[in-house]
């Protein structure tokens, strides 16, 4: 397989966006087409199942599995033995929900938005198929309240997709009905966690939520759902048309397929960029993004957002995988697939402030630990920048990291001290 | 006069839970933030209690429960922007108008450090009253600036 295979970004800059008639053009929607008129909903999750495709939001959970349980699960109120407390007065009967996750606002990450901008039809695809792969009657896009324009690029992608009569009733003269609405968020990157997503659309505070019950069994009003991110669910379409056995033959093999790579900082070509998963970091950096910066010199680089583990030059030949320690290899994990270059210009201080600050700022607050562990981060953090750090802070960072990590509700606060206590122990900091 | 336009916008929406949020960022979209008055409306419309609807309010950024000062600017200061000096911008603009980021002190003026809006390749990234700046220089936030004051 080369390393130029094309599953997502095949069409960008080719085609027009705004125009449904060029991605049809490319064999667009004809995923949709073989689903529909040569294949039940079974065979399609077998093929998915098949693929190995994991999810690309982060967590890099099994696609197939989880759009089977929801698949298996019966709609909530039919034979429903999990006893649930409906979360809302309208808890509606007999349904089942798909939701494509648009948050995206992890900082660094802004694949999902190009996926939206340059082919909008391909998601929209993905979506339809993998919705009624699990019979849903619904899907839904909830998208990042700040991506205005993407919000018009799809309205006008599902209205055309609409005419075209590739969803709403009867779809394709088929039995199969869905409905597609984009739901807007309004500003918190916890609301990218599928249950705080949930809650979010449901018009609560957009605080996870304890599981089990999991979305797949309970999620929104209720009813078994499936949330996926946007680059995941993009990889559909091509898995249905060129089968799953092909899929699992792209990039590594416990975390098949291409991965969109969003590579920033002091590299000489920062940007997006499509490559099979497993690549190493390094090759990412030297081949694609045209290596370090004239003048600049590489100091450290962090993978996957502000959660993301650093990485020195020494282990810049990690592979990028979703379930790390499998192999023989090193290997980091991928997360939302973001590498931040850092060089020795950078004053680390101002640095070790944004990481405190940014999850200072989006803890939810549902939780003490996150709440009160982020927030005394960041204080250390400015007594740092200011030189009056005491003994006491420094023994009070090592149990407030402790703490985060083994005792705080969701993964925000279990990550919130990845990079401080990676830039101590990488003795990236001296402190 | 304002009571009226905040039954027109709710109009717009089915009373059903999941359009609670949608109608408070419509309302904050207009009057600039949500206040008791409107808050106790919207409750009455959507049968929820007033403090529902306070509870969500308070939990978005998008969403203002207070009058916002004449001038928002907002920097985001995430890891990739820092790299590209935001925290030098920010300096410039506290000693430009004589604020701290994060105070309230002035009633016309506010800057807000904000989390990634996602225009990463462009960073650092500057937002006045809504309108986002790109590749913001130390230089170049005089001028952008200078078109608010
Ligand atoms: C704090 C936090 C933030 C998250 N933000 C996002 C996000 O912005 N976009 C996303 O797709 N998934 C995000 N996730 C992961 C989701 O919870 C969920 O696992 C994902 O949407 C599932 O899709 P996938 O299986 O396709 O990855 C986040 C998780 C956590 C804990
Ligand atoms: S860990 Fe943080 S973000 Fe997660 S529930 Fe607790 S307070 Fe909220």
């Amino acid at each position: 397989m080369t390393d130029n295979l094309k599953v997502l970004t095949k069409y960008w800059g080719k085609i027009n966006p705004l125009r449904i008639e060029d991605y049809i053009c490319v064999g667009g929607y004809m995923a949709l087409e073989k689903f529909i008129f040569k294949m039940n909903p079974e065979e399609a999750i077998l093929e998915i199942k098949k693929s190995g495709l994991r999810g690309r939001g982060g967590a890099g959970f099994p696609t197939g599995d989880k759009l089977e349980m929801v698949a298996r699960n019966s709609p909530c109120g039919v034979n429903f033995d999990y006893k649930i407390i409906p979360t809302s007065r309208d808890t509606p009967q007999g349904k089942k929900y798909f939701i494509c996750n648009l948050e995206e606002s992890e900082p660094g990450t802004y694949k999902d938005r190009l996926i939206v901008d340059n082919n909008p039809h391909l998601l929209l695809e993905g979506i339809i198929i993998s919705a009624l792969s699990i019979e849903a009657k619904k899907a839904y896009i909830y998208i990042n309240g700040n991506y205005e324009k993407q919000k018009e690029i799809l309205e006008i992608a599902i209205s055309q997709a609409k005419e075209k009569k590739y969803w709403g009733e009867n779809i394709l003269g088929s039995n199969y009905n869905l409905e597609i609405e984009i739901y807007s968020g309004a500003g918190a990157y916890i609301c990218g966690e599928e249950t705080a997503l949930i809650n979010s659309i449901e018009s609560n505070r957009g605080e996870p939520k304890i599981r089990p019950p999991f979305p797949t069994e309970a999620g929104l009003f209720g009813c078994p759902t499936a949330v996926s991110n946007t680059e995941t669910i993009s990889n559909i379409p091509w898995i249905i048309s060129n089968g799953g056995e092909r899929f699992a033959r792209i990039g590594s093999k416990n975390s098949p397929g291409t991965k969109l790579f969003i590579l920033s900082g002091a590299v000489a070509k920062p940007g997006i960029y499509e490559a099979p998963t497993g690549i190493n970091v390094r090759k990412l950096i030297d081949q694609y993004a045209g290596g370090i910066k004239k003048g600049k010199e590489f100091w450290f680089a962090q993978i996957g957002g502000a959660c993301g583990k650093l990485l020195l030059e020494k282990e810049l030949k990690a592979k990028m995988e979703f379930c790390v320690g499998t192999g023989r290899d090193l290997s980091v994990q991928m997360g939302s697939g973001s590498i931040l270059v850092v060089d020795k210009s950078v004053n680390i201080h101002d640095l070790l402030i944004s990481w405190t600050d940014f999850f200072r700022r989006e803890s939810c607050g549902k939780c003490v630990p996150c709440r009160e562990g982020t927030f005394r981060l960041w204080e250390i953090a400015k007594r740092f920048r200011d030189g009056k750090i005491s003994d006491r802070d420094k023994t009070a960072v090592e149990d407030i990291l402790w703490t985060l990590d083994n005792t705080t509700f969701c993964p925000l606060g279990k990550f919130a001290g990845t990079a401080f206590r990676d830039a101590i122990t990488k003795n990236i900091l001296t402190f | 006069m304002k009571q009226k336009t905040i039954q027109s916008i709710i109009l717009e929406f089915e009373p059903k839970s999941e359009n609670i949020l949608p109608a408070l960022k419509k309302t904050n979209a207009i009057f600039g933030f949500v206040g008791e008055k409107e808050a106790k409306i919207i409750a009455e419309y959507f049968d929820v209690s007033e403090s529902k609807i306070f509870e969500t309010t308070s939990f978005y950024d998008e969403i203002k429960t207070e009058k916002q000062p004449e001038i928002l600017i907002q920097i985001c200061n995430s890891a990739n922007c820092t790299v590209n000096n935001s925290f030098s911008i920010i300096s410039e603009v506290e000693n430009l108008l004589k604020i701290k980021a994060g105070s309230s002190a002035s009633s016309k003026f506010k800057l807000e450090e904000i989390s990634c809006l996602g225009r990463c390749a462009d960073g650092p990234v500057m937002v006045v009253n809504g309108k986002i700046y790109e590749r913001v220089t130390k230089s170049s936030v005089h001028g952008i600036l200078g078109e608010y004051i």
